[in-house]
């Protein structure tokens, strides 16, 4: 029974509390962080020292850095020195350029069990940092369900118990809201990080980063959705985080150059009112622009990554989507975006599980969304997408991985594998929408076959094996992982390089560090493999970027400036790139320039790698994509692009398929393009500065100046 | 013939680089066209005729994820 806002105030009791006078921000930081240990309740700052702004600058870099010094090699995700590390950055929090608001989360992955970091919305880190801290770190675990409540208006952090019925984040979002509120507007002050039940009952629990949306009247969300953050969280009996700021100005991170920000700002608006509607249209439809040129281009994830494209996806098309959101919204996830992407249905009928009959608000569908638990299921039924995407929210659960592993479930219960009574009587096969959502509800409650499905695919994959008698080779080719996380909605068989953009990443196949499938597919402009291998640098190492200084990697090349078609590299964006330059510069006064903006995104990276070379990760083995991201594992899947998949025989591979069966060519094509593949990365780890291990060389490591004795001892072992 | 993003295609007589994108399926509708170095306009793609032998360039201008 939901309890009333009155009896969830009553119920407050403080375990520990810490006053302090909130340290004024300068140039972009804080300087402290709030450390919080939950075995014993003790709340202290640590000093932020200027070697971590300068090597790890600020977001997943100090992330990245508390945790190396919080765990040691054998540290596992569930273990109290495990920590939850939440950071905006240094350009976090301007509210003059679009997608300043983004916060880092960082932690040891119950997926992965490695490092996992995952950038994400809503105003929490921004608030945090106004509030005095630059990061959030949280080590250790309750004896019982707590609330760690940040007041940045009156300097006070509280650890607190409250009767709060943590299984439904939307709710724990608004009932917060509401406890901490004065008044209506002052909602909008207040964030609320959550999780819900699919964070106690899965491994692939999220984060939900909520920011109060005056004009729904509701508390709207964002996700820290990648490799079991949530998860994390709900171990540690962390029932909600929240903080309250009142004081938001345009000038909160007192920058060095205030009208620098506000130029530049201001010129990327401008951009933004003339191009959006004629461009990608991001204000209208969001990410979901991408459902429509994703299937005729045959890059739609359909039935577990087998197709690129399938007739009934105009049933959830980019159009048909944009019909549900409701239209002239600023619906940005920080304070002055105007880039306004995070799009909503709103009133929208539940018609299963605990909330059947309410009439919600949805945030989404996002691309990742629709294709997921839409296309790759073979569910093309826009009101399933629309209420799974509601339920996965509030549960607590990734909707990249939920779309993927049920996807690899029902190719598996259509192969034979998984029957009726193994599934609890749920009949998963691509399309059984019904069936569908009953194993989300499943899942997210920890019961039936959802217990095992919520352990993800890797798991599966074993249990699939050692328990029901599968094919662990066949599991292996068609089970959509990499390093333990799920695959993200990309068809990448023909992009060579994007099968290393999701393979040859530190966290796993989540598509925030390249996103090369047309620039190579479509466009070919990487037709070497040092032309691969060079945007396979370029590209993560600029993504990182953003996950240093709490941006949005959005407003970079979601929308273009006049005259981008005419410059050297198109694809880059080079206005755009010097706009991020220019305000970084602008806030913390320093002189970079473009190539030290890669060379600060190097460093965590490399930092990054090393970190999974500590934990027993991190080597070439581990960049191994499964067959089905690099070709056609099955005839089936052949046949049906057969003409391509021949011709790609002949004119590339240099053999005839004329007279081969399809089994013969499906062989043929598998060896030359793992061949491919391993060739692919040789070039990229040679571009990377690493070995053939995988590797960071000791050189690399001393030009980028992060050549820490603990950091070269790693190396070393695994030189 | 032609060459589009570096593969041959076949060209034909009148081919216009509207009739050229829908042979092709190239939907999106951002695309950066070049024929021969030249960048054309996309208020011209309707009317304009592609040389035979043409070296063509069409850049899909899309963020992705």
């Amino acid at each position: 029974m939901v309890k009333s806002i009155e009896e969830i105030r009553s119920s407050r009791r403080i375990l520990a509390e810490y006053d302090y006078e909130p340290a004024s921000v300068e140039k972009g930081y804080s300087g402290q962080t709030l450390y919080i240990n939950l075995s014993d309740n003790s709340i202290k700052p640590k000093t932020v020292t200027q070697q971590m702004k300068d090597i790890f600058i600020g977001g997943k870099g100090f992330g990245l850095w508390y945790l190396w010094n919080a765990v040691n090699p054998d540290t596992k995700w569930n273990d109290p020195e495990n920590e939850i590390v939440i950071s905006s950055g240094p350009i976090g929090g301007i509210t003059q350029y679009p997608g300043s608001g983004k916060s880092l989360v960082v932690t040891l992955s119950p997926l992965t069990n490695s490092v996992m970091d995952s950038n994400v919305g809503g105003f929490f880190g921004p608030y945090l940092k106004f509030s005095g801290w630059d990061s959030l770190e949280i080590q250790g675990k309750a004896e019982k369900e707590v609330v760690v409540f940040i007041d940045g208006d009156k300097g006070r952090v509280t650890i607190e118990e409250v009767s709060i019925d943590p299984s439904a984040s939307h709710l724990v979002s608004e009932q917060l809201t509401e406890l901490l509120a004065e008044s209506e507007k002052d909602k909008k002050n207040i964030s609320i990080v959550s999780s819900g039940s699919g964070g106690d009952n899965t491994k692939i629990g999220i984060l939900n980063f909520s920011f109060y949306d005056l004009r729904r009247k509701t508390a709207r969300m964002k996700q820290a959705g990648r490799g079991g953050t949530g998860t994390v969280f709900r171990d540690k009996k962390i029932a909600a985080l929240a903080v309250k700021f009142s004081s938001l100005g345009g000038r909160s991170n007192n920058p060095a150059d205030p009208a620098a920000i506000a130029r530049t700002g201001v010129k990327i608006t401008r951009e933004i009112n003339k191009y959006d509607s004629e461009q990608f249209r991001m204000r209208q439809i969001g990410t979901a622009n991408l459902m429509t040129p994703m299937n005729d281009y045959d890059l739609l994830p359909v039935h577990n990554f087998k197709y690129g494209s399938h007739p009934d996806a105009v049933k959830i098309s980019s159009e048909v989507l944009r019909g549900r959101f409701t239209q002239n919204m600023p619906d940005g996830c920080w304070v002055g975006c105007s880039l306004s992407c995070c799009k909503a249905v709103d009133d929208f009928e539940l018609q299963t599980g605990p909330f059947k009959g309410h009439k919600v608000m949805v945030d989404g569908p996002e691309y990742e969304n629709a294709a997921g638990l839409g296309a790759n299921c073979g569910i093309f039924d826009p009101d399933y997408v629309i209420e799974a995407n509601f339920y996965c929210d509030t549960y607590g659960i990734d909707t990249i991985s939920t779309g993927t592993l049920i996807a690899f479930i029902m190719e598996c219960y259509e192969n034979g594998i998984l029957n009726k009574e193994i599934t609890g009587g749920l009949e998963l096969n691509f399309g059984n929408a019904e069936a569908a959502m009953e194993l989300i509800h499943q899942i997210s409650q920890g019961r039936g076959f959802g217990k095992i499905a919520g352990l993800g695919v890797r798991r599966m994959k074993k249990i699939f094996a050692e328990e029901y008698g599968a094919d662990p080779a066949f599991l292996q080719d068609i089970g959509m992982e990499n390093k333990g996380l799920e695959y993200s909605q990309y068809q990448a068989k023909e992009s060579l390089a994007q099968q290393g953009g999701f393979a040859m990443t530190n966290k796993g196949p989540q598509h925030d560090e390249a996103w090369l499938i047309f620039m190579d597919m479509v466009n070919n402009q990487l037709p070497t493999f040092e032309k691969k291998a060079e945007a396979l640098h370029y590209f993560p190492m600029f993504r990182t970027w953003f996950g240093l200084q709490g941006l949005c990697k959005l407003p970079w090349n979601d929308i273009l400036p006049e005259g981008n078609a005419e410059t050297d590299s198109p694809e880059k964006i080079p206005e755009h790139v010097q706009n991020y330059v220019d305000i970084f510069n602008a806030v913390t006064g320093k002189n970079i320039d473009k190539e030290e903006m890669i060379r600060q995104s190097e460093r965590v990276y490399n930092f990054q790698r090393v970190f999974n070379l500590r934990l027993g990760f991190g080597t070439r083995e581990h960049d191994a994509a499964p067959y089905r991201a690099l070709g056609p594992v099955t005839e089936e899947e052949y046949e049906s692009r057969a003409e391509r998949y021949d011709r790609q025989l002949k004119e590339d591979a240099g053999i005839d398929p004329e007279g081969m069966s399809t089994a013969e060519k499906v062989k043929a094509m598998r060896s030359y393009r793992e061949g491919r593949y391993e060739t692919l990365i040789d070039v990229v780890y040679e571009r990377r500065g690493w070995t053939n291990k995988g590797v960071p060389k000791l050189e690399s490591l001393q030009k980028l100046g992060i050549d820490f004795p603990e950091v070269v001892e790693v190396v070393k072992k695994n030189l | 013939m032609i060459e589009v993003n570096g593969k041959q295609v076949d060209w034909e007589e009148g081919l216009t680089v509207t009739m050229l994108l829908n042979k092709l399926n190239y939907t999106f509708p951002k695309i950066i066209i070049r024929v021969n170095g030249r960048v054309i306009d996309q208020k011209r793609w309707a009317e304009y005729i592609i040389p035979d032998q043409s070296v063509v360039q069409a850049h899909h201008l899309i963020a992705g994820g």
